[in-house]
This record gives structure tokens, C-alpha cells and sequence, in this order.
């Protein structure tokens, strides 16, 4: 890459830093001071303002690990399975956030911490298959063959999200039913303010997973540059 | 104000969780670039 190619996407990259720092502090302003508190929860409803994000942020990598598997199941190509790879963290790290914080808030709604309903457990099973798909990648060699069984479960990991999403209207089940798409409509179940703080949450979360995508997919090919560079050595002497 | 105690636990979880992911994120790419260009400065010398 040239130096001005490089000096561009450095530019870029700080774009996005402060956009996605401006955004995150806009969400903290509009959670903690311009969102009414809610009637029947008191308080800790505004928990919602970063569990509904964070599980966003999650199922949206794990969309990401989804498409890019593919791609490089038809492709073949290295660059498709570093994204996919790259998501696939970033999914795992916000998905433990969404089964740390709703707990948090279960506790006082619920009087539990747990319970095994539709919801919080495909959450659950969710997890653990990116977990295993992480664990796959760390633990087999190096390889073509790793990166398709990956591939494979990235993909099958994948179709549990849409049973998440649906598991609160198929089932009865302890979790809220949706507020922001419901069946009269979207954002008609929510105070306007609300739905606007969630909003500006939804979009600083979604600039922070491209930055952290950024983050990600650079510590890959550096990864990728070691070990060309070490196997050249091996080669050379 | 009640449960004002599990709403700070879950700002501190996620805010806290955020920021060592970005925080390894960075250390690793740091450590990551440190032994690529001294790789490359092994390589250029053996040339």
C-alpha cells in the first residue's frame, strides 16, 4: 500500500474513532439524562438502552460471520474468512455483555437471575456455538480445512437468530415482548424520547462494531504477514 | 431510586467490558506490529 493510501485510511480510522466516541457519549447523555424514567420498572429499565444494542451489535456480526462464510465457501478466498473470523469475536464479546446485563436487570424485575425460557436460552445456545466456532479456530492447525469446518458453523450458528427473535411470540415466555417492530408498526409501542435514545444508542453501537471490525480484521493479516514472513525464513536459511 | 445498585453493576459490566476489549485489541496489535517489523529486520539482514 502507498504512503497517501495509507495516510487516507488512518484518516478514516480517526473519523470513525471520534464519530463512534461522539455517538457512545450522546447514548450515555440521552440514557442517564433526557429518557424519562420509566412508570412500572422505576430505574433499572434503562438497562434496556445498552442490553437491546449489545444484542444487536451481536446478532449483526454474527449476520456478518453468516454472509462472509459463505463467501469464502464459494469464493475460496482468505479475505472472506479473516471478516468472518474478525465478526465472529466481536459477536461472542457483546453477546456475553447481553447474558451478563439481562440477568442484571432480571434480578429485580423477576425476582431471578435465570430462567430457562425460549428466549434466554437459544441467547444461551447462541453463544456457546460462537464460542465453539472461536475455539475451533484456536485450537485446530492453521489451514484451509479449519477455515470451512469454521465456515460450516458460522452458517449454522447463524440460523438460531431468527428463532431468538421469534421465540417471544411463538412462546409464552418471561422476556418482553417486542417494543420498537410490533404490530401496529415500528416505534408505536414506545414514548418517542425513548425510542430516540435507543436509537442514538443502536447507531454508537453499530459505529463501534466497524471500528472494532477495523481492529480485528488488521490484527488477522498482521497474523497472516508474521507468518508468511516466518515461513519465508524457514525457507531461506 | 430503588435498584439504582443494578444498574450501576450493569454500566460497569458493559462500559468496563467495552473498553478491555478495545484496550487487548490495541495491546495485541501493538505486539503483533513490534514482532512483524522485527521479523523484517531479521530477514533484511540475512539477505
Amino acid at each position: 500500500m502507498n504512503p497517501d493510501a495509507v495516510e487516507e485510511k488512518q484518516e478514516e480510522g480517526n473519523i470513525l474513532v471520534w464519530l463512534t466516541g461522539f455517538g457512545l457519549l450522546m447514548a450515555m447523555i440521552g440514557i442517564f439524562i433526557y429518557v424519562p424514567t420509566e412508570r412500572t420498572e422505576g430505574v433499572i429499565q434503562r438497562i434496556m438502552y445498552f442490553h437491546v444494542p449489545c444484542a444487536w451489535l451481536s446478532f449483526f456480526a454474527f449476520f456478518v460471520v453468516f454472509i462472509c462464510s459463505i463467501l469464502f465457501l464459494w469464493k475460496k478466498d482468505r479475505e472472506w474468512d479473516i471478516y468472518a473470523h474478525a465478526s465472529a469475536g466481536i459477536g461472542v464479546v457483546f453477546c456475553s455483555l447481553v447474558l451478563i446485563t439481562g440477568p442484571i436487570w432480571a434480578r429485580p424485575i423477576w425476582g431471578a437471575w435465570w430462567v430457562w425460557d425460549a428466549r434466554l436460552t437459544s441467547t444461551l445456545i447462541l453463544w456457546l456455538i460462537y464460542v465453539a466456532y472461536l475455539m475451533l479456530r484456536a485450537q485446530s492447525d492453521a489451514g484451509s480445512m479449519r477455515a470451512r469446518y469454521a465456515a460450516v458453523l458460522g452458517i449454522v450458528g447463524f440460523l438460531n437468530i431468527p428463532f431468538i427473535h421469534f421465540s417471544v411470540l411463538w412462546w409464552r415466555t418471561f422476556h418482553p415482548q417486542p417494543k420498537v417492530i410490533t404490530n401496529e408498526g415500528i416505534g408505536k409501542g414506545m414514548d418517542p424520547s425513548m425510542l430516540a435514545t435507543l436509537g442514538l444508542s443502536l447507531f454508537a453501537f453499530t459505529l463501534l462494531y466497524f471500528l472494532l471490525m477495523g481492529e480485528r480484521v488488521r490484527q488477522e493479516k498482521l497474523k497472516d504477514e508474521i507468518d508468511r514472513l516466518k515461513r519465508e525464513k524457514l525457507y531461506s536459511s | 431510586m430503588d435498584n439504582l445498585g443494578f444498574l450501576f453493576a450493569a454500566n460497569v459490566c458493559v462500559w468496563g467490558g467495552i473498553v478491555f476489549y478495545v484496550y487487548t485489541l490495541k495491546q495485541r496489535n501493538r505486539a503483533l506490529e513490534k514482532d512483524l517489523d522485527l521479523l523484517k529486520e531479521t530477514l533484511s539482514k540475512e539477505r
